[in-house]
């Protein structure tokens, strides 16, 4: 690993950290598992950046918490000031490869979360949006409004986020009128209200019969979405009940799931997050800010920047994948001359040694 | 004037803590306090008439005592019972209150709503820290733009009634407590209802979320209606008796043995299912990953398995 760790000791050289209130933060590293040590603080940037040019780990995360005594032990005489919100999405796979394919699925749902959900919903403006360096992305919130909630309340925000509970049906009324009318959502309401009528809308245009095929003639279509803009979801011909169920499909697609495995990050008020602009230790590539999540491409925007090559023999098949730009697939003892990132990649992956 | 009435009934603002500031701990004001903490225990939420300005300075200064007695014992139990009991006076005055009075309490604990066409509109942060997790509070089931949460008069005024008791209930531990206090701390301990439980809580009975629910009730602390509701419909599917039930709801702060029974009994009779691990999640009661899928599956799960998920 010393090969490796020399790479990570130049980039950490120049490497750009923006670690608000660090001095409060306490940290953590890893070599054999991701967090070997914890309970470490340090005064500044510098001095957590020689830290790492010295001693150089595999893996270096710091608290969401803020507190008084960062390097304090135990935990309660830290006195937690407050935590960054944090949450974590991520992919579980089949394979060591298998999730680097579904990276655009949870930067879907990353979109969602933020567009949706921390913006609109929440009013969030201060937002760090981090590739986690292997499987996923990591969101921060710093708005101070929200530093102070406990657990139970992050709970709470996480369990809206996922749909808990979520009872779309509630949100219709039928009138007591002959014949009934059926009130629901329009689409300029905020939340879930207003979220599955404009999300309806939209499949109306795109795929009405998903909905049902008395929306693929364009003039009954326009006559219900009119109603909708209004508040009133009755003018159609279908029946009122059969409509609201008919609407699960659209329901289904309002909540992100993928916050779904993690809820313990954002609960946990003393949680370790990996630094952002820091290496991850099994992949090599740097779990790196993301300005703009549309045109971020992990595989290759996350990578190191080297001019080296390297020689390396695969110890086992490697499936295809995409890396800077470029398609990638390798047989069990292929012997390769490979750009100094791509070898680190593999290597770091075990699928791979140096020659 | 107006100061003093608006500190007795609101003992926690800062014109209560200005007025008792230059007050001495006397006798009486301890034998106040602890008589105030006795209520509670009981139950009353009746107050206690005073008249003459002396009179009223002493009942405000008998909360502090009260509250340095909790200090002192910190004992979960009669900090909750306490916290209840006062939250639920104040609660009984501000739904007399003027419109304006209610916001110079609230604003007390930054509940500062803002009102926009004919709605009332709090910011997220402090909904969330205030409101309570029944079904009607819950996020998801609320009106939401851009960092606010439409409220009506009544969500405001249980809101205040909740950081009320939050506040109450997050004393400050007294270390260096006068004699007197201390005294009256340990008189009060012995008075202490003794637990009933008979059910013997082994790890590995009950899947996570359930211990960690009698985990709750056995250091007293308060549990909302979903997790009641949850853990008596628990109970009585895995075939517990009515006095077992009843015995474990002994010892929630606000247990009342007419309404826990009613309730048990109304259970019974209705045969409700215990309810999904997905329901239980959506009560934001789900704490481990068991994948059984309802929780009376748990005793299905043979013993090593138990021992990874409660590790």
């Amino acid at each position: 690993m010393n090969w490796a760790k020399k790479i990570f000791a130049s980039y950490y050289e120049i490497a750009e950290f923006k670690i608000p209130a660090i001095e409060q933060r306490e940290f953590g590293i890893g070599n054999i598992k991701k967090i070997d040590a914890r309970h470490l603080d340090f005064a500044n940037v510098s001095a957590f950046r020689s830290y790492l040019c010295n001693n150089t780990p595999m893996f270096v995360s710091h608290s969401a918490a803020y507190y008084e005594f960062p390097g304090a032990t135990p935990m309660q005489k830290k006195q937690w000031k407050g935590a960054d919100l944090i949450f974590d999405l991520d992919i579980h796979a089949e394979g060591k490869y298998g999730q680097y394919s579904k990276l655009d699925e949870v930067k879907e749902d990353l979109k969602r979360l933020v567009d949706d959900f921390l913006v609109n919903d929440f009013g969030i403006k201060d937002i760090v949006v981090v590739f986690s360096g292997n499987r996923g992305y990591h969101v921060h919130v710093r708005d101070a409004d929200y530093l102070k909630l406990g657990g139970d309340e992050r709970r709470e925000l996480v369990d809206y986020i996922m749909g808990q509970g979520l009872d779309y049906q509630e949100f219709f009324q039928t009138s007591e009128t002959h014949p009934p009318k059926l009130f629901g959502p329009k689409p300029s309401e905020g939340g879930y209200r207003g979220r599955l009528a404009r999300r309806t809308i939209k499949l109306l245009m795109e795929k009405p019969s998903e909905i049902s095929r008395v929306f693929c003639k364009e003039e009954k279509r326009n006559f219900f979405i009119g109603g909708v803009e209004e508040g009133n979801w009755s003018k159609t011909s279908l029946k009122l009940s059969d409509l609201i169920s008919r609407l699960k499909i659209v329901a289904d697609t309002l909540p992100v799931s993928s916050v779904n495995t993690d809820v313990g990050v954002t609960q946990d008020l003393s949680k370790l997050i990996r630094v952002p602009n820091s290496i991850h230790g099994e992949t090599g590539l740097i779990a790196k800010i993301v300005d703009d999540v549309e045109s971020f491409d992990p595989l290759k925007d996350a990578m190191l920047e080297s001019k080296e090559t390297v020689k390396i023999r695969f110890t086992e098949d490697v499936p295809e994948l995409k890396l800077i730009g470029e398609t990638h697939s390798y047989k069990k003892d292929e012997i390769k001359e490979l750009p100094q990132p791509l070898a680190l990649f593999y290597v770091l992956k075990k699928s791979a040694q140096l020659v | 004037m107006e100061d003093l009435d608006f500190a007795l009934k609101y003992p926690f603002s800062s014109e209560a803590k200005r007025i008792i500031e230059d007050m001495a701990l006397t006798d009486q004001i301890v034998i106040l306090g602890v008589e105030r903490i006795k209520k509670s225990l009981r139950g009353e939420s009746t107050k206690r008439m005073v008249l003459h300005e002396s009179g009223k300075k002493e009942e405000i200064a008998s909360f502090a005592a009260a509250r340095m007695i909790l200090g002192y014992l910190r004992n979960s139990f009669i900090t909750s019972k306490f916290s209840i009991n006062e939250s639920k006076l104040v609660r009984n005055y501000i739904d007399k209150e003027s419109k304006g009075t209610i916001e110079r309490v609230a604003s007390r604990f930054d509940i500062v709503p803002l009102r926009k066409d004919g709605k009332l509109l709090l910011d997220l942060p402090t909904y969330v820290s205030y409101s309570i997790r029944s079904t009607h509070y819950r996020l998801i089931n609320r009106k939401i733009t851009n960092g606010f949460v439409e409220i009506n008069d009544n969500d405001f005024k249980r809101l205040v009634e909740e950081a009320v008791r939050k506040h109450i209930e997050d004393i400050p531990l007294v270390k260096d407590a006068p004699e007197a206090i201390k005294r009256a701390g340990e008189k009060l301990i012995e008075e202490l209802p003794k637990s009933e439980t008979t059910i013997v809580v082994k790890k590995g009975d009950h899947p996570p979320c359930i211990l960690k629910l009698l985990e709750s009730a056995k250091k007293h602390e308060n549990l909302n209606h979903s997790a009641r509701w949850y853990l008596a419909v628990y109970l009585n599917g895995i075939g517990t008796g009515e006095d077992a039930i009843t015995g474990i709801y002994t010892q929630l702060p606000d247990f009342s043995e007419k309404t826990t029974r009613y309730q048990i009994k109304h259970l019974k009779k209705k045969g409700y299912n215990v309810p999904s691990c997905a329901t239980v999640m959506s009560y934001g009661l789900c704490c481990a990953v068991c994948r059984v899928g309802n929780p009376i599956r748990w005793h299905k799960l043979n013993e090593q398995r138990k021992k990874e998920i409660l590790k």
